[in-house]
């Protein structure tokens, strides 16, 4: 078989880290599936560009807000030089693009595992209480707002504390109508409108990364509760756990939607009800999924295996009490590998 | 989850330390606490782990019993029973 080419984006393993590097080590350690691993960047000093352990090759691309065109002549001139069989895309912003341009690249040898973009906007942050009706899920009181007047409206009926998010990121705790008035205008400037304005529900924070098979069935997940996090709320270290409601979120979910791809439910228990809020879903894997590989559930080689029909667990399970820890590393090299990607847009 | 079944489930090690394999949660219990916790997974109730308690330390059945009602409260407000 053709040495397999996979491009991982989001390889900005810093403060707010990306998903890309645990992806990687994910395929990598899968080595039977043998894998040549290509990182895509936005910027020269995203670490993974260094980490030659992980990709074989990086290259930058250009931003996505630059237009689409521009974004997928660089993807196929990656792959004329490459190769490139897959990409494995991991940030908010960019899946637009390579849900929009999916045939696209399929056609042209590059293939995708996501979902459609009706299932995309569906799960967005502003139709999260419309997606969550439709597969039997609660969510806490949420209200979609691009005015101040709206935002008082809103919280009105919420009652205080409320989280004032923006529609791709950030996330903010409320608990005056001055405190949300001046998230609110920070949120809009940095994120653009509209603004999510959602009831403070307490509870256990949860998270389940899980890969939908995109015809109702769940390849594979793990769920953790994260024990501590930086002060941007990125999750240091945690814990995977078994819980019955979230496992069955997650197969509602899949199920309802016919999610295809990777997916990550960020939920609150509220354990005195014992009831479940689903918060977010987030549309890719996230930044910890390394920590489901080393528990047992590769995900994103079940996700290629399954694509590409070579053998895979049909049942991958994991221990409940299985622990991740962070740490910060360095790495030194050569300036060279810094001025190849400023010069030429590509590192070895 | 209830209660009831959160307490049977949980992941008691000797040396103290409490695992709910449902929420994540993690608890460390000094041997008497410990001693409580598994004598009511263990199908106990409140006198009968008093009881215990006061055949297993060089305790008074007050102390035994003020020692489960204020163990047997703290579970109660973290929704283990």
């Amino acid at each position: 078989m053709k040495e397999l080419v996979i491009g991982v984006s989001g390889i900005n393993a810093a403060d707010n880290p990306g998903p890309g590097t645990g992806i990687a080590r994910s395929l990598k350690e899968d080595t039977d599936l043998g894998a040549r691993i290509i990182g895509l960047a936005y910027d020269a000093l995203e670490p993974g560009i260094y980490m030659d352990w992980l990709f074989d090759r990086s290259f930058t691309l250009p931003y996505p807000s630059t237009g689409g065109e521009e974004f997928l002549d660089r993807l196929l001139e990656i792959q004329a030089s490459e190769g490139l069989d897959w990409v494995i895309p991991n940030l908010d912003v960019e899946l637009p693009l390579y849900i929009k341009y999916a045939d696209k690249l399929s056609e042209a040898g590059i293939r995708t595992f996501l979902p459609s973009m009706r299932q995309f906007r569906l799960r967005g942050k502003d139709k999260l209480p419309e997606a969550a009706a439709r597969f039997g899920v609660d969510v806490p009181k949420t209200f979609v707002v691009s005015s101040e007047e709206e935002l008082y409206g809103a919280c009105e009926q919420i009652g205080y504390p409320v989280f004032v998010k923006g529609a791709y990121y950030q996330a903010h705790r409320a608990y005056t109508s001055l405190e949300a008035a001046a998230k609110f205008r920070a949120v809009a400037a940095e994120w653009g409108y509209p603004v999510i304005v959602q009831q403070s529900v307490t509870g256990e924070d949860l998270n389940l990364v899980g890969v939908g098979d995109g015809e109702g069935g769940l390849l594979g997940s793990v769920a953790m509760k994260k024990i501590s996090t930086t002060s941007l709320g990125k999750v240091w270290s945690a814990v995977t756990l078994k819980n019955e409601l979230l496992d069955e979120a997650a197969r509602r979910f899949v199920a309802g939607v016919r999610w295809r791809g990777p997916f990550e439910l960020e939920c609150i228990l509220d354990r005195r009800n014992d009831r479940l809020f689903l918060i977010e879903i987030n549309p890719r894997f996230p930044a910890w999924s390394y920590f489901a590989t080393g528990v047992g559930v590769n995900l994103p080689a079940l996700m290629i295996r399954r694509a590409l029909g070579l053998p895979i667990d049909p049942r991958p399970d994991y221990e409940a009490g299985r622990f991740f820890m962070r740490y910060t590393s360095e790495i030194v090299t050569e300036l060279d590998r810094f001025q190849c990607v400023m010069t030429q847009g590509s590192v070895r | 989850m209830r209660g009831e079944n959160r307490l049977l489930q949980l992941s008691v090690k000797d040396d103290g330390f409490l695992f709910d394999p449902s929420t994540g949660d993690t608890y460390v219990a000094n041997p008497t606490a410990l001693a409580i916790v598994r004598g009511l997974q263990a199908g106990r109730d409140e006198a009968q782990v008093v009881d215990q308690i006061v055949a297993e330390y060089d305790v008074t059945p007050a102390e035994a019993h003020r020692d489960t009602a204020d163990l047997l409260g703290r579970l109660k407000s973290w929704q283990l029973v």
